[in-house]
């Protein structure tokens, strides 16, 4: 029996000893209180939106540029910045790991970020129960984060819906669409999308001829296609990626011959570069978002795109995600150097009242808060064309000024939005 | 801990409860109770690390013991799970019944959809078994993103707030860790209780040879039919933690990343070991919070980790301490090579007599 329990014994010593290593090891990686302001920044860097990353350390780059700092940190009168990141996966579950391992670990005096609408959604349950903390939004953009009475959470760009503020009236009157049959993707981000596009196309008195919403991921449409009704004037195409490309290619092999609306991540070049057949199908495609038509021209743009493309990883062009995170940091360095560093107190009181009080022209027109700290901005129309070279591209038709948000958030809903 | 050994040798009522499990066990018990006393930040640790373990722990635990007893690798234990914790958010938030009645009636629907998963899948075996409790959950998965009525698709059921039972708060993270500890000891202690019972002697004899049960009588089904719905009742036990832990449900918890993540979880542990699972969760927990502060191949390195687990310990993070026990009597039979021989052989012997007296 002794021998026995002996032999049993030394497993059980080192396991214990193993067991109070890592928990002893690991509690000293929590760091202490600095005297420096510390900004936690949460991006994508794994799943579908891998690149989330990369195109938020190039906006962060440009940014940080402007006061002589790097993507790691720079001063701003004398008060050291630190920047540390934390990549997630786009999910809910990952940014809500993120968020508390950057403020409750990482002991950040603001988070800013996040990239997905679902991860959106959780930090600003999490900023609830964290006052002490400043959250800037990245380029999540569901409706109701704003709404949701976070006094802390901070939203410089336009919500899914606001993205497409003026492309209904536009539809309605200048294109003359009276019945849209509406395909989109079943999330909240869509929801939004065709939420604020479905509901000044009806207020303008056009009519919906049916809804489709399908899972992330589908490749096949050519049901969904079979069930457009033949009065339909146009088909709105609430797709992103790889679903927009499949959509765009399929219409072209069962002969769609409508007129396509685009959600705000229908018309990117994924789903333009995809196929060369599409542009039967895509050209005259009208689209809105905060993403200005290549053809937009104002000096704070260029001075925006001439620094991005110096950044590593940077995309040819700024990708969405680029931008709104421009925009995000920028406004939050601009609040940073007009209280020169000072968080105040309580609960960073100099800062949010700088941030609420902000008002500058950046790259995609003027910025400025409404009273729930959300962005009213400029958006803008674009129309895809045929090239001179065969390619599909973009042109910008207008650009809407002082779009605010609404006080509604939207779900699935069937014919025009309730 | 040797005078507690020797005392114990001298006092045959505490004989029957001291192994190397069971001391193991209390002393990860002892860990996990003063856990929140040693960590310095404990708003970060005890949600991020803390309670995560114990709900990736119990259900993978839940997986474990279908995999040691039964002999079926589940795949359905995160849905099970997920399924309580959107019966929790669809009957506390979206239709405000109190919070109580919500959590016993949702863990009541988690084992009720174990005991239908298994009318489905008892009768197959091994890979079928796995497939179609992974079918069935990609199923659910499905229904979750899409069935806006009950579950709200992709946004889910949010906020779910911690309860206030009155006579304890879990809005306090201490107190909501300790709660999270005191299920998890639940679950462990049914499931061990289970294993050695007549119920659970009978489901390892069908385990064992389903045909030699069957022949003494035993309906092989029921019994499977019972052991995985209790399995689905402890998972959901799980799902209870986690919908608090969270403060939200969508689809994510019952996607395939969440199960793979189960089933990761049960291998690093030790799919042979019902503990064992907590180590594999800490690990993990630990993996999915710092991983990034290494590299920016953090997932790499979780697979490396992963790999590396399955190469070196096949039996798990806890097959661990045998290892080193195997280490150490190499390491003495080495030195006492050095003596002579015959001194080993009557060492043997000894050994040999010392077993054999005890088993009288």
């Amino acid at each position: 029996m002794k021998a026995m329990l002996k032999k049993r014994l030394v497993p059980v010593v080192a396991i214990a000893a193993t067991a109070g290593l890592i928990l002893s090891g690991c509690s000293g990686a929590g760091g202490g209180e600095t005297k420096e302001i510390k900004i936690g920044v949460l991006a994508t860097d794994k799943g579908n939106l891998a690149f989330g990353m990369d195109e938020a350390k190039a906006a962060i780059g440009v940014s940080m540029a402007s006061i002589g700092g790097t993507i790691d940190g720079g001063e701003i009168d004398g008060v050291p910045v630190t920047i540390v990141y934390e990549g997630t996966d786009g999910t809910s579950a990952s940014a809500q790991t993120a968020v508390k391992k950057l403020v409750e670990n990482d002991g950040v005096d603001i988070v800013f970020g996040p990239v997905s609408g679902d991860e959106g959604e959780t930090v600003v349950q999490y900023a609830l129960t964290t006052p002490e903390v400043t959250y800037v939004n990245g380029s999540a953009s569901p409706v109701g984060m704003t709404l949701a009475g976070a006094t802390n959470f901070f939203r410089f760009h336009g919500d899914s819906a606001m993205w497409m503020g003026g492309l209904g009236d536009y539809a309605y009157n200048e294109k003359g669409y009276k019945k849209i049959y509406a395909i989109a993707e079943d999330y909240s981000f869509p929801y939004d999308n065709a939420g604020g596009f479905f509901s000044e196309f009806c207020a303008a008195g056009g009519d919906v001829t049916g809804n489709s919403w399908v899972p992330v991921g589908t490749t096949d449409y050519s049901s969904i296609i079979a069930q457009i009704p033949a009065d339909t004037d146009a088909v709105y195409v609430g797709l992103g990626g790889a679903d927009a490309a499949s959509f765009l290619s399929q219409a072209v092999t069962a002969g769609v011959n409508k007129p396509l609306v685009g959600g705000t991540i229908a018309v990117d070049t994924t789903a333009l570069s995809g196929d060369a057949n599409i542009a039967d199908v895509a050209a005259g495609m009208i689209a809105g978002g905060p993403v200005p038509g290549p053809d937009y021209d104002s000096p704070e743009w260029q001075a925006f795109v001439a620094e991005y493309v110096k950044q590593p990883k940077a995309f040819p062009s700024p990708s969405i995600f680029s931008i709104l995170y421009y925009n995000s940091f920028n406004s939050l360095l601009l609040a940073l150097e007009e209280v020169k560093g000072q968080l105040g107190s309580p609960d960073q009181k100099n800062l949010r009242e700088a941030l609420t009080a902000l008002e500058w022209t950046s790259p995609t027109g003027p910025i400025k808060l409404d009273a729930n700290r959300q962005a009213i901005v400029d958006n803008f129309l674009i129309e895809v064309e045929k090239g001179a070279d065969g390619k599909l591209t973009t042109k910008q038709i207008s650009q809407t000024s002082g779009v605010a948000q609404g006080t509604k958030t939207y779900d699935r809903f069937e014919g025009c939005p309730k | 801990m040797s005078t507690s050994i020797s005392s114990t040798s001298t006092t045959p009522r505490w004989k029957a409860w001291v192994s190397a499990q069971n001391i193991v066990v209390a002393v990860v018990l002892v860990l996990a109770i003063i856990f929140p006393l040693v960590v310095d930040r404990p708003r970060f640790w005890l949600p991020n690390i803390g309670v995560r373990t114990l709900w990736m722990g119990t259900i993978a635990m839940s997986l474990v013991f279908l995999n040691k007893y039964v002999g079926l690798l589940s795949l359905a234990q995160m849905t099970f799970a997920g399924i309580c914790s959107y019966g929790i958010g669809y009957f506390s938030v979206t239709m405000g019944w109190p919070i109580i009645p919500s959590i016993v009636l949702s863990l009541g629907i988690g084992s009720f959809a174990g005991w239908l998963t298994a009318l489905i899948a008892v009768r197959t075996k091994a890979i079928y078994f796995m497939m179609i409790t992974l079918a069935l959950a990609q199923v659910f998965y499905s229904w979750a993103s899409q069935a806006i009525e009950v579950t709200n698709a992709r946004r889910g059921i949010a906020p779910i707030p911690r309860p206030d039972f009155g006579f304890i708060n879990l809005n306090d993270i201490t107190t909501f860790y300790y709660f999270a500890l005191v299920l998890a000891v639940i679950a462990y202690v049914i499931f061990r209780y289970t294993a050695t019972s007549q119920f659970g002697l009978a489901i390892q004899g069908i385990k064992d040879s389903p045909e030699r049960m069957s022949a003494l009588g035993y309906n092989v089904n029921r019994y499977r039919t019972a052991a995985l719905t209790l399995a689905a009742f402890v998972a959901s036990i799980g799902g209870v933690i986690l919908v608090f832990d969270r403060n939200q449900v969508d689809p994510s918890f019952v996607s395939l990343d969440s199960t793979l993540n189960i089933l990761v979880v049960a291998v690093v542990g030790g799919i042979g070991s019902l503990g064992g699972v907590f180590i594999g969760g800490l690990v993990f927990a630990l993996l999915q919070n710092f991983a990034q502060d290494f590299t920016d191949r953090y997932m790499t390195l979780t697979g490396l980790v992963f790999i590396g687990v399955l190469l070196f310990f096949p039996a798990g993070l806890v097959g661990l301490g045998p290892m080193i026990r195997r280490l150490f009597s190499k390491r003495a039979k080495a030195s006492a090579s050095s003596e002579s021989s015959e001194t080993l052989d009557a060492e043997r012997r000894a050994g040999t007599h010392n077993k054999k007296g005890q088993h009288k």
